[in-house]
């Protein structure tokens, strides 16, 4: 062995740490006025370990280096027409959907961070929250600019932003966030950080990048590849906020206890839209959603959690429900947007003979039984000329904000409702997990802008569908929406490919 | 055909075999380095190649940038091997690490003793005396056994010019079947080491709880008598696991050492005590033991564990219940053939258990 030198940890420690100051006039609670409020108990922040060590100024040259071969590549795509190598103008429709709802989600963990690195009196959380702000404002960036090419030659992703705060099904990742955002700094970092980042992310990932890669979409691979390499750094921070609240103090269990519940069930309703993408929209599929909630949930999950178990942390509630919804959580939602595909921005379908046949032999215990039966009926309606789309407006449930289309996991032909009364007033839920997260903060959630309430309450664009679709929503009407069959995505399509 | 490669800056040295990655090899090795994705795309387990030649294998090209490869960078959950390699991880050093000089070493059999019906103590003269930490082990050379096997060092550091290991039978071991049937004194081996990060951490003042299982205790015996010899005035806690009074070897020692030190307090367990046995003491696994002494609650201590798999894994899981962490716990697990069973999957939540 060598003489000592300064291992990275102790000098990442002299350039973060030693920056903090002491406070001799003003009085440090004060100055961190969130660390205490949601009742966790830190003692010793020095015992805080950073998740990550990496300086400013190397930040910035490896951050630059990126982007340089980023941006080369989406240049190259742009240039040799790129879209037109993607495997069928369907997959388009989910790049519509990861603009709208996942991208701004992006936008809101780079304000999330920005203020929760203001909120902890420890500087090593400080600097490693701050950080991870910037890499969210990069990733967003990135992925406008990834998409922008698709906006030249489809139709749907022209106003992301004005789409993500006000169509009804985008109400759903906006809440998640919102609620996140809106929660202390050790709830922000335990939902997005541990719950998000750390175990649900590869579900979301895998399914849009190795889509994107099995479907021809290479600047969204390139994109991937650039914003999972950041990714490193929010998963060890989803780690350590972990164990450094389990460790700090034994009344910090129940709390964190709690936020895991929440967040896994929240997670897993804000997954749904993922789950009818990776079964239903990709062309080229990768693999079923089941069997990626099988890999990515329950085998990694699973050791996780029996190490969390030490600690005296369990499963999160509603794990066995949750089993049982990988069944059916995608082609009950798909076949919700089928019926209300005049009210969505992008193109719904009936899902051809051959992919019909995959959906049964990925789902031999459930497809057949309860779903195909539908599409048989859709395919033979459409053939009659008769493609119906449902008029109603949904219910939705008042905590993910999801319209009430989940059923029963044991009787999957019984819609699951719950409900509960606060204050004079009934709250509508779509399961047990949302019911309790409502019941356990009703003053947060009898706030929730709910997309069909508003509608009915007169502030969004009033009572004509096409108005509130085509002046509230910015969806360029007959065109966004419907089916593709017939659309000018597939008839564009058709031009550049030379096919009648 | 494998290859050796070194991780600095702790001197750690493992084997990788032909297509295998580092990452995967460390890990199955008990070395920890960080790791996320395990694939190639997060960059969590870069490193630095000081010497040596890889494949850089499936690294995404953002996870490890062109500047980087020209650096020498790799990323070790793809890195496959193809030379003997030196690395540097970013792993730290613990400040007790003494990092003696591993060296080689001819060890000739003075005594092998019956501790208990499946334990041996096997004592040795070597031909220089070897610098280690209490708690650290050796490799050894057994005669017609393929590889090395590791042995923990019973006899604690003062006595460097010889030493003591304690050598549990393995059914169906070939290299403890030798040492058990064959080996008689006067018998040379070929012994290197020191080697591992099991040592006293004497940076540290918390008062300290040993528990062993088994053939475990050789280590806890060596980190516990240098402690008594050097004085030390910190509390010191012995939890000693066996199935019955027979298989509770070295007692005497511990006895003794109760006795005339007010400071150690040795608490011996017996899962399964024979009628014959007319056990006193307590009855139940050496993690129940530790429970039911501390009342379930460990915080403020420091804590040692050395023995099979599943008794290192219940004293952790008591320890952290009763508010002792990892960075407070330090553990050698002893495998054998008979623990060859693939690990599980593993979440990175934890460094070292």
């Amino acid at each position: 062995m060598s003489a000592k030198k300064l291992n990275l940890k102790e000098k990442y420690q002299l350039l973060t740490r030693d920056l903090d100051w002491d406070y001799s006039y003003e009085d440090r609670q004060q100055a961190f006025p969130f660390e205490e409020f949601e009742g966790i108990k830190i003692t010793d922040w020095s015992k805080w370990e950073d998740p990550f060590r990496l300086t400013m100024d190397s930040y910035w040259k490896y951050q630059a280096e990126k982007e340089k071969k980023l941006y080369a590549i989406f240049d190259a795509f742009s240039q040799n027409n790129g879209h037109l190598n993607i495997s069928d103008p369907r997959y388009v429709n989910a790049l519509k959907i990861f603009l709208t709802a996942v991208s701004p989600l992006e936008y809101g963990a780079y304000q999330g961070y920005a203020h929760v690195g203001r909120q902890f009196s420890g500087v090593g959380a400080r600097v490693a929250c701050q950080m991870q702000s910037i890499d969210e404002l990069r990733h967003i960036q990135t992925q406008i600019h990834a998409m922008s090419h698709y906006n030249k030659f489809f139709d749907g992703l022209q106003d992301f932003r004005q789409m993500h705060d006000r169509v009804w099904y985008l109400s759903v990742p906006k809440s998640f966030f919102n609620d996140a955002r809106a929660a202390g700094p050790f709830e922000f970092l335990v939902a997005i950080s541990f719950s998000f980042e750390y175990v649900l992310t590869n579900l979301l990932f895998v399914p849009f990048m190795s889509g994107a890669a099995h479907n021809g979409d290479m600047a969204t691979v390139t994109f991937g590849f650039s914003a999972q390499s950041d990714e490193a750094r929010h998963m060890t921070l989803g780690l350590e906020i972990i164990k450094f609240l389990l460790e700090q103090h034994e009344d910090n269990v129940p709390i964190v206890q709690k936020w895991i519940d929440k967040w896994f069930w929240r997670g897993t309703r804000l997954l749904s839209v993922v789950s009818m993408m990776m079964d239903y929209m990709l062309p080229n599929k990768v693999m079923s959603w089941k069997e990626a909630w099988e890999m990515y949930f329950e085998e990694a999950g699973g050791s996780l959690f029996k190490d969390l178990a030490r600690y005296g942390i369990r499963m999160p509630k509603y794990s066995d429900i949750i089993e049982k919804e990988k069944e059916h959580l995608s082609h009950q939602v798909w076949w919700t947007f089928y019926n209300y595909g005049h009210a969505a921005g992008f193109h719904t379908w009936i899902p051809s003979d051959q992919e019909l046949d995959w959906l049964s032999e990925k789902y031999p215990d459930t497809f057949d039984k309860y779903y195909r039966p539908r599409w048989e009926l859709a395919k033979k309606m459409e053939a009659e000329g008769k493609r119906f789309y449902t008029k109603a407006l949904p219910q939705l449930c008042n905590t993910c904000q999801v319209p009430m289309l989940f059923t029963e996991m044991d009787d999957p032909t019984q819609l699951s409702f719950r409900e509960s009364v606060y204050k004079g007033d009934r709250y509508h839920f779509c399961s047990d997990g949302c019911k309790d997260i409502f019941d356990d903060e009703p003053e947060k959630f009898v706030q929730s802008w709910l997309p069909v309430h508003q509608i009915l309450q007169g502030n969004c664009g009033g009572p004509e569908l096409d108005k509130i679709l085509g002046e509230f929503y910015g969806f360029n009407v007959g065109a966004d929406n419907m089916d593709i069959k017939g659309s000018p995505d597939e008839k564009r399509w058709k031009e550049w490919k030379g096919v009648a | 055909m494998s290859y050796e490669v070194t991780i600095e800056p702790t001197g750690d040295v493992i084997e990788v075999e032909e297509g295998q990655t580092i990452l995967d090899a460390a890990l199955r090795q008990g070395v920890w380095l960080p790791f996320a994705c395990g694939h190639g795309t997060c960059a969590t387990c870069k490193c630095q190649l000081l010497d040596g030649d890889v494949e850089l294998g499936n690294a995404s090209p953002f996870a490890l940038m062109d500047i980087e490869r020209d650096e020498g960078k790799i990323l070790a959950c793809c890195a496959i091997p193809e030379s003997d390699l030196v690395i540097e991880a970013d792993i730290d050093v613990d400040p007790d690490f003494a990092g003696f000089p591993i060296k080689d070493y001819t060890a000739t059999v003075t005594e092998v003793r019956d501790l208990s019906p499946t334990i041996k103590g096997v004592y040795f003269d070597l031909d220089g005396s070897m610098e280690f930490q209490a708690g650290q082990y050796i490799n050894l050379n057994i005669p017609g056994v393929d590889g090395v096997r590791a042995f923990s060092i019973a006899n604690k550091p003062s006595s460097g010019e010889v030493l003591e290991l304690h050598v549990r039978l393995v059914p169906g071991g070939a290299g403890t079947s030798y040492i058990h049937e064959t080996l008689k004194p006067g018998d040379s081996l070929k012994v290197s080491g020191p080697y591992g990060q099991f040592f006293t951490r004497k940076s540290d003042s918390k008062d300290v709880i040993f528990i062993a299982g088994g053939s475990g205790l050789s280590s806890p015996q060596s980190m516990i008598l240098e402690l008594i010899e050097e004085g030390d005035s910190r509390q010191i806690y012995l939890f000693q696991g066996a199935r019955n009074a027979g298989e509770l070897y070295n007692r005497e020692i511990f006895e003794t050492l109760e006795q005339e030190h007010s400071n150690f307090h040795y608490i011996p367990a017996l899962n399964a005590p024979e009628q014959a046995d007319d056990w006193q003491g307590f009855t139940g696994f050496v993690h129940e033991a530790a429970k039911s002494y501390f009342d379930g609650r460990f915080d403020g201590h420091k804590a040692y564990l050395c023995g099979p798999p599943p008794m290192i894994d219940a004293a952790i899981t008591t320890l952290m219940q009763g508010r002792l962490f990892e960075r407070d716990i330090h553990m050698e697990r002893f495998l054998t053939a008979a623990d060859g069973a693939e690990e599980q999957g593993r979440s990175a939540l934890f460094k070292k258990i």
